[in-house]
């Protein structure tokens, strides 16, 4: 077969078409598909599409987009700074609970958590109550608002005052915690 | 391939569908869709694959219209779309294919071209039309979808190199080479057919 036959037969493809019909079917499909495809459009884009409608009808200059966007860094970057801040405050709180434990000790304290501390927490004993405790256990400046007296089951002759710290110790706070 | 007129009347609808004007789309659709039909089916062999093909073609094109800037004609840019959709749908289609080619417009019996052949004293002459069509289509198929695209264009619809060259994105040079390379595949595949 010669290059000149080849050609010629090639181009007699060109007659094969649809029916004149098939076209109208063809754009009534396309339409039904651009409907479908309206319907069924993923949420990012109508956003999208919302957010370019908005900033369209605000016929802004290129000058006012790149001030908002600088608005937008100065704050989210000062929300940052406070927000970094405030942690870095409740992390050392964390570690200095002992100190806080002592100075605001919890108001409510239940029957439950005295049993608890009873058996955990620190007991002094001292002889004398007003003397002995405060001079050889803690500073002069540290007082005990919360603490307790309890009479410890003594022999009849030796009565023995029982002092126990009524606050939560450090370990038994919640730790804290730090959420983005 | 395109005359003055013919692209002042495509930028016009484009820029109205641009503007939101549905119906100037459309007639953009009625206008290239025979021969986009014709490059689509050349390519694929089968018309419910040419006709999905047609939809999805349409579809993009319509997405896609809103960033045509004009750079190239409407033609071109609609024949981009719809050979590299057809090359990447043949691509995941792999190997698998059907000729439905038994509905083969009637009107080729009356082409002159193809009166003008079967009368000569050639050995195409004593095929059987219908047996010659199904023969050239697999020849057709057995080419590469670049190969196949290059033909399609060139000898089925008339375009020339260069509009080739920009539709495909590649050099006048390697089109002429394509053509070359696979006029000789398909006339050892015909050849083989008649001896």
């Amino acid at each position: 077969m010669t290059e000149e036959q080849l050609s010629a037969l090639l181009r007699i493809k060109r007659f094969e078409q649809p029916p004149p019909q098939y076209f109208d079917q063809l754009l009534q499909n396309i339409h039904r598909r651009q409907r479908s495809e309206l319907l069924h459009r993923p949420l990012w884009k109508i956003a999208a599409e919302r957010l370019q409608t908005f900033f369209s009808e605000h016929s802004m200059s290129h000058l006012s987009y790149a001030g908002a966007l600088a608005s937008v860094v100065v704050v989210g970057v000062v929300g940052i700074g406070i927000l970094t801040s405030g942690g870095s405050l409740d992390s050392r709180g964390a570690r200095g609970l002992p100190a806080v434990a002592d100075a605001h000790p919890p108001r409510d304290i239940t029957p439950a958590d005295n049993a608890f501390s009873q058996k955990k927490l620190l007991a002094i004993e001292t002889a004398s109550p007003s003397t002995g405790f405060v001079s050889s256990a803690l500073p002069a400046s540290v007082s005990l608002p919360n603490a307790q007296v309890l009479t410890a089951p003594m022999s009849p002759t030796v009565q023995q005052p029982r002092y126990v710290i009524d606050a939560r110790p450090a370990s038994y706070e919640p730790a804290a915690a730090y959420s983005f | 391939m395109q005359d003055d007129l013919s692209r002042k009347q495509d930028d016009e609808l484009i820029a109205r569908t641009q503007a939101g004007e549905a119906t100037a789309f459309d007639e953009l659709v009625v206008k290239y869709s025979p021969r986009l039909y014709g490059l689509v089916y050349n390519m694929t062999s089968n018309h419910e694959d040419t006709n999905d093909l047609m939809q999805d073609i349409w579809s993009k094109a319509y997405r896609s219209i809103a960033g045509f800037r004009g750079k190239s004609s409407f033609y071109t840019w609609i024949h981009s779309i719809g050979v590299n959709m057809t090359i990447n749908f043949l691509k995941k289609r792999g190997r698998r294919y059907t000729l439905s080619l038994d509905d083969i417009d009637s009107n080729v019996q009356h082409d002159k071209e193809f009166i003008e052949l079967t009368a000569s004293s050639t050995p195409v002459r004593e095929a059987d039309l219908s047996e010659l069509q199904k023969r050239l289509n697999e020849a057709m198929q057995k080419l590469s979808h670049d190969h196949r695209a290059v033909v399609t264009m060139f000898d089925i619809q008339g375009m020339p190199h260069a509009e080739i060259a920009k539709i495909l994105g590649i050099s006048e040079g390697t089109v002429r080479s394509r053509l070359f390379y696979a006029h000789r595949q398909l006339q050892n595949f015909l050849t083989e057919f008649h001896s």
